[in-house]
């Protein structure tokens, strides 16, 4: 019974459980078979929309799967999870390997004899080709380390060895990039701003609907769209912004789409735009008499007469009705003391629809005020997220580019006053490329040999 | 300039369309050497016209008064996805020396242009989202990426059509695949560079650099996949 194998204890099972290379290939082909499946069904859409397009079945398995805000669902999150642990312990357990390899003496390797790749006879005895093959040994490869084996002079030289560490780069990298995301979740936030041209705004709405301020406020000084000549295709968005602190002008800035501007450490970026209602004034018509009156958003205004009071729910500057109508309307919320409130539309005076209700509203002027829609955001995790990226391409580049490469040269007598050369290496990747190498040296060696 | 431009394209299109005949006679009729010669030098004047059509191009849009670097719709990334396809390949047939490779590669180029021809070519003013210098490193990017997994389609079909696989240790089954390899290679790195540039551009415009909407997570689906 003593050869049966002993269960290693769990700390050590799980440790090797994540250093498997099966495993990030699995995890990776999940990702990726999983990251499409997100975009084949469409994210964060209201619940009807997945009623109609699943049926009653298939939402309840899109609900329990959080398939609807599957990135940010927590298997995906545990999945990266996974991945981040499987690098960070594939890395952690190769690493030893590798450096040793690294920093391999080259006397040992200079013992070790691998196949003949390349060989030819030149004339003369090896000793007066010495020098010669240590110089272009030098020159293609790198440091020279010169032994001798009982009948052989051997020169070895190798180069490339750093990028052995082009797979560590790119694992940290990703590391570092899933370091900024999260550092950009916790400590970073995101919303946006809807500022009126001359308004002074210090919070802006979060994702969440919360209200967050800004610890400094943001005035919009003017709002402008401009267009290409002769089309309707706009060119530009453009704001001009003052930043405030502490009530003091700090910065002034123009924001462009593409050409955010930023206040300690809080980005804007121009987002969208449009018009709000700033004050609509109309006349009532109330029992044949004419009163104007002033109507605003959000707070009931009593009318004239005893004829009740009115608010205004919303308000366009233009709209088209074919032959009809042409020209500003307003939904007015009406109501009489003692009875349910009533919406009313509202169109400039002379509009041709009859008045319903026991009062009618004639526009007289509709205000309007430009707003420029504003992303906020404030992310200390985009310097890893750079950081990371560039890390990554490099360490590809080093991983496919770089090759770690040992070439041997073995010089032996070969009858009277012949010498045979031969050429052997060894490499961690691209074979045909260290090929090429050692059927130029060996041609080197021979060229110029007679010289 | 830009009548010209959209001519040229024209003339280059059915000129790979040529090439690509020549460059298959010169590899069946293995007597006709002139035609594998004839489709290198039609070949490089064909670059040199489409080169011209492009620069053409980005002149017209700034005569027209809203000058861009012409990577800005689908007609434009396909013209110059054919460009790369012409240049990668006349690269490693200068590189290699073989000419049979041209019959696998240059069609693509065709069928880059004959697609392209297909769209409208009229040159339109830039949304102010895409006015951006780190778009034009991203369009560029990935199609030099696409390019080099184009070519390494093209050759992998040459791989199995000349029957390589039989013979994988030979000389010639090993050259072609390590071309391939180091297409898929070049690839590879371009379009991970190319979601990294497409990643700060989008950081500019939006203020998030990545927001996984269907095409990015297809790119980083891409890309894991490769990568595996």
């Amino acid at each position: 019974m003593s050869d049966t194998p002993q269960t290693p204890p769990a700390g050590e099972r799980i440790w090797n459980f994540f250093a498997s290379v099966k495993l990030s290939f699995s995890l990776l082909l999940v990702l990726a078979v999983t990251s499409i499946l997100g975009t084949l069904i469409p994210q964060k859409e209201s619940l009807s929309a997945y009623v109609q397009a699943y049926g009653e079945t298939g939402t309840r398995v899109i609900q329990a799967l959080r398939l609807n805000d599957m990135y940010h669902a927590p298997w995906f999150l545990l999945l990266l999870a996974c991945l981040a642990v499987n690098l960070v312990i594939c890395s952690l357990n190769r690493l030893p390997t590798t450096l040793k390899l690294m920093a391999k003496d080259p006397q040992a390797d200079l013992k070790r004899s691998p196949q003949t790749q390349e060989s030819c006879t030149l004339a003369g005895a090896p000793d007066s080709h010495l020098e010669r093959a240590q110089a272009l040994l030098q020159k293609a490869v790198g440091q020279v380390s010169a032994g001798q084996t009982d009948k052989a002079s051997v020169l070895f030289a190798q180069k490339g060895a750093w990028s052995r560490l082009g797979v560590y780069v790119v694992h940290l990298s990703v590391i570092i990039i899933m370091t900024g995301a999260i550092v950009g979740n916790i400590w970073g936030f995101a919303g946006r701003m809807n500022i009126n041209e001359g308004q002074t705004l210090d919070s802006i709405t979060l994702d969440n609907g919360q209200q967050r301020p800004l610890g400094f406020a943001l005035r919009l000084e003017k709002f402008a769209v401009s267009f290409y000549e002769g089309g309707s295709m706009p060119s530009e968005f453009r704001s001009d912004v003052t930043f405030l602190d502490q009530g003091q002008t700090v910065m002034q800035a123009v924001l462009r789409v593409n050409d955010p501007a930023e206040y300690k450490g809080v980005d804007f970026y121009q987002a969208s735009y449009g018009q709000n209602v700033g004050r609509l004034e109309v006349n009532v018509v109330h029992g044949g008499h004419k009163h104007p009156v002033q109507l605003e958003h959000g707070r009931w205004v009593d009318l004239p007469d005893g004829a009740g009071k009115a608010i205004l729910l919303e308000a366009r500057a233009d709209i088209h009705m074919g032959e009809v109508y042409h020209g500003p309307a307003a939904r007015i919320g009406y109501q009489v003391e003692g009875s349910e409130p009533m919406a009313l539309t509202a169109f400039k005076a002379g509009a041709p629809f009859p008045a319903r209700g026991p009062v009618s509203f004639e526009i007289l002027d509709l205000a309007t005020v430009q707003y420029s829609g504003l992303s906020v955001k404030h992310d200390p995790g985009v310097w890893f997220i750079w950081v990371g990226c560039t890390l990554m391409v490099v360490g590809f580049f080093i991983t496919f580019y770089c090759a770690h490469r040992k070439v041997w040269v073995r010089l032996t007598p070969a009858g009277k006053d012949r010498t045979k050369v031969e050429l052997a290496g060894s490499t961690n990747k691209n074979r045909l490329g260290l090929k090429r190498l050692l059927e130029r040296l060996g041609a080197q060696m021979q060229s110029k040999s007679g010289e | 300039m830009e009548a010209l431009s959209n001519t040229l394209a024209v003339a280059v299109t059915f000129a790979y369309l040529g090439i690509s005949v020549a460059y298959l006679g010169g590899w069946i009729i293995k007597k006709a050497t002139f035609l594998g010669r004839l489709a290198t030098l039609g070949l490089w004047l064909a670059l040199m016209a489409h080169t011209a059509s492009i620069v053409l191009r980005w002149l017209a849009s700034h005569d027209l008064g809203f000058g861009h670097a012409p990577f800005s719709n689908l007609f434009e990334s396909l013209v110059f996805f054919g460009w790369t396809l012409a240049l990668l390949y006349l690269i490693i047939e200068i590189k290699t020396g073989d000419k049979r490779m041209g019959a696998f590669a240059v069609p693509l180029a065709f069928f880059a242009m004959l697609y392209a021809l297909k769209l409208d070519p009229a040159i339109k003013p830039l949304l102010p989202a895409l006015k951006s210098n780190w778009l034009i490193a991203h369009v560029i990017t990935c199609f030099l990426g696409y390019a080099g997994f184009g070519v390494s389609a093209a050759l992998s079909v040459m791989y199995l059509v000349t029957g390589q696989a039989k013979d994988p240790e030979g000389h010639k089954a090993l050259v072609l695949d390590d071309l391939i390899y180091q297409n898929v290679v070049v690839g590879f790195i371009l379009l991970t560079a190319g979601i990294v540039t497409g990643s700060i551009w989008a950081n500019s415009a939006w203020g998030t650099y990545w927001s996984w909407d269907p095409k990015e997570t297809w790119s980083s689906a891409c890309c894991l996949r490769t990568s595996a």
